[in-house]
């Protein structure tokens, strides 16, 4: 009887909060469909971009997004092809998280190109010589595999289970390719999230961005802190219905993963500020990194709240045991993960577009440093794919099984 | 209507012929052509309303296109600019020949103008997805507004920002028609890229009528026809007695942050007092 009036309270108590929460979401949504379909309608015209700053905050939320849904691969990789039956009990959750991390940045990018009628291009047009052409086939070839390890979560949903009575058999059967498909999207993942680093660090012409740790450090800092949102996430999950998915050992490992991977990134950025801005002196790019640092609000300082709030306090707080056992500290970690990867890519994008090419063979100051604030419509369609972001990530977790029981019993 | 239109033709180069007279004696005191001559030799070339931009359509290796500016020469009137934007239908804010008072390290100034330096390693090209973007056999870096999807890495990655892009779509003239000439090729659509042609439509159907661009009005790109002191020189770099090949053997030149390695076909006489 008191266990039934304490199910019964708690559901008054938490059910009002999750229709607020619904409710926010589809505001949220709501907003990003007006501002989409002004987008649509008028053209980028509506967009505070120019052609000097073509690219902007839309860039900004691919990059990211696809950057957090990096656990995905990374820790399936370590389920799958490692063979660390542990981690699959969480490799099914992050599939989920880059699912929804792909689709969002599907969907910024589909806002952002001039011809949305004309995405397929690329597919049938190919210039392989072109780090662009490269992603856009890398990423739709990897949603075909995310979607493929995403499959048997949904036949074995209730949702399914019930109408299609065979839908948990199949599911079954398609887990068995797991494995296989797992290295398939293990080497596209690689290739292109590496190479939405390459994206500036080929470009000769821009001082700030031409350097070949660019690639290097989208990926490191990708696996890091997709790996800690996931795992954030997790926990957060687990609060919400009040039951751990996890076990103790796998949090521990997990965390340890991301924080180390964090720790790395933080090295080899040292490094490659070191290397490009203490130790050597390429005049451009001196003058690049004097401009950003007198003219623009990329400079420096800007940097640390990227370092120490989005990449260090959250390796420390992964790789503290006293912290990462309280969930709180879990998931401020992953929350601050996703701070420094969102303000990661928007200062590499934006540093790079706002310092001018001097191009002309005199001596007159004739290209002033650019200038990018986002538009109403910019942030509308920005805020827009954050909801359908978060909406998913709520649904699913919500009719998804995500933790599976576990398939070893079923197969083996 | 045709008989009219005739006339006109009749009465036009009448006119010119008149004008041309003058001319003879004006370049004789000055050697500066009038604007008013220099223009209307441009509307009177023999040019359809529209041509379309030469598309998938395979081009040798038998001529290589390049232009040579000489900043010694150029007075800064910008009649290029003009010119470029009323035949290429492009309005102030997405000029594909730009215009930017320069001045030396010494502190003289010159005037500096940039059309596109159809580069033999864009990297316009090599980022563009699509292949939307390409160089053909005979040098020109051309686009294909049907294959675009706006993405503007390419905008991103031209080290020149000679590339513009359509963000709106685009209502009423540019600004430049009929003054400066009349508008030749199809206006671009909203969300493609773009950029100077080195007037291909000119260049493809000349050859075609046997005409020799960089020598022949109607074959040559408008910018170079309007300047009114010659500083503007088009022609055949695999021609070795072109005048543009002859030139770059007689004066010294340079092109555009060579550094970078991207090979541009647009070569500058430098100005007085600039060494290179
Ligand atoms: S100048 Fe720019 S747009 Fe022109 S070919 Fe070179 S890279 Fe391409
Ligand atoms: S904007 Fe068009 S031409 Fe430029 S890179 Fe993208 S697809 Fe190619």
């Amino acid at each position: 009887m008191t266990a039934m009036i304490g199910t019964v309270r708690r559901q008054v108590q938490t059910a009002p909060l999750f229709s607020f929460w619904l409710l926010v979401l589809g505001i949220m949504v709501i907003v990003g469909l007006i501002s989409g379909i002004r987008v649509l309608w008028y053209g980028l015209e509506v967009t505070n971009l120019t052609d000097r700053v073509p690219w902007g905050l839309w860039i900004t939320v691919d990059l990211s997004a696809i950057a957090l849904g990096a656990g995905a691969f990374s820790l399936s990789t370590v389920a799958y092809i490692f063979r660390v039956k542990s981690f699959e009990r969480i490799a099914r959750i992050a599939v989920f998280v880059g699912f929804v991390g792909y689709t969002s940045a599907m969907l910024a990018l589909l806002m952002d190109i001039g011809r949305p009628d004309r995405f397929w291009h690329p597919v049938i047009y190919w210039n392989i010589h072109s780090v662009l052409w490269e992603i856009t086939m890398c990423v739709i070839l990897y949603s075909m595999v995310l979607v493929f390890e995403l499959a048997p979560a949904v036949l074995e949903s209730d949702f399914v289970a019930q109408r299609f009575a065979r839908g948990p058999r199949l599911g079954h059967f398609l887990h068995q390719f797991t494995p296989a498909v797992s290295i398939v999207g293990l080497g596209l993942s690689l290739l292109h999230q590496s190479s939405l680093g390459a994206t500036y660090g080929v470009l000769v012409a821009r001082p700030v961005w031409f350097k070949p740790s660019l690639p290097v450090m989208f990926i490191l800092s990708a696996v890091a802190a997709g790996s800690i949102v996931t795992l954030a996430l997790t926990v957060f999950y687990e609060n919400m219905i009040r039951q751990r998915q996890i076990e103790t050992r796998l949090r521990n490992a997990v965390a340890m993963f991301g924080g180390l991977l964090m720790m790395g990134y933080l090295y080899l950025k040292l490094w490659d500020f070191l290397a490009t801005a203490y130790y050597s002196h390429v005049p451009e790019r001196v003058q690049a990194n004097n401009l950003l640092e007198t003219a623009t609000p990329y400079g420096l300082t800007f940097w640390w709240i990227e370092i120490v709030v989005g990449a260090l306090v959250p390796a420390i707080i992964m790789l503290t045991p006293r912290l990462r056992r309280q969930d709180s500290w879990v998931v401020v970690a992953g929350l601050l993960a996703i701070v420094g990867v969102v303000v990661n890519r928007w200062n590499v994008t934006l540093s790079g577009l706002v310092v001018p090419m001097d191009w002309s063979p005199g001596a007159a100051e004739l290209f002033p440093v650019r200038e990018y604030v986002p538009a109403m419509s910019e942030w509308g369609v920005a805020i827009g794919v954050l909801g359908y972001a978060l909406l998913m990530l709520t649904l699913g977790l919500r009719f998804l099984p995500l933790f599976p029981k576990s398939h070893e019993k079923g197969h083996h | 209507m045709a008989e009219e239109k005739y006339l006109t033709r009749r009465e036009f180069i009448a006119a010119m012929a008149a004008v041309g007279g003058s001319i003879a004696v004006a370049a004789a005191l000055s050697e500066v052509d009038s604007l008013r001559d220099l223009i209307e030799r441009e509307l009177a070339l023999e040019l359809p309303d529209v041509v379309r931009e030469a598309k998938g359509h395979t081009v040798d290796g038998t001529h290589h296109w390049a232009m040579l500016i000489d900043l010694r020469k150029c007075i800064g009137c910008q009649y290029c600019v003009y010119a470029c934007q009323a035949v290429n239908d492009v309005p102030d804010d997405m000029r594909w020949n730009v215009y930017h008072p320069e001045v030396t390290d010494t502190g003289i100034p010159f005037h500096m103008t940039r059309p596109c330096l159809h580069c033999n390693d864009a990297p316009c090209v090599s980022v563009c997805p699509t292949r939307a973007t390409w160089q053909r056999d005979d040098g020109l870096v051309v686009m294909d507004y049907q294959l675009c999807i706006g993405c503007r890495y390419c905008q991103v990655a031209c080290p020149y920002d000679a590339r513009s892009f359509n963000w709106q779509e685009r209502e009423g003239p540019s600004g430049y028609q009929p003054e400066w000439g009349n508008a030749e090729v199809d206006r671009r659509p909203r969300g493609v890229a773009e950029k100077c042609t080195f007037c291909i439509h000119r260049i493809d159907r000349g050859l075609a009528q046997g005409l020799v661009p960089g020598e022949d009005r109607a074959a040559t790109p408008a910018c170079v026809n309007i300047c009114p002191v010659e500083a503007r020189v088009f022609g055949d770099l695999n021609d070795p007695d072109s005048k543009i090949s002859r030139l770059l053997k007689e004066l010294p030149t340079f092109r555009l942050r060579e550094d970078l390695g991207t090979e541009p076909n647009v070569y500058y006489v430098p100005p007085e007092g600039m060494a290179i």
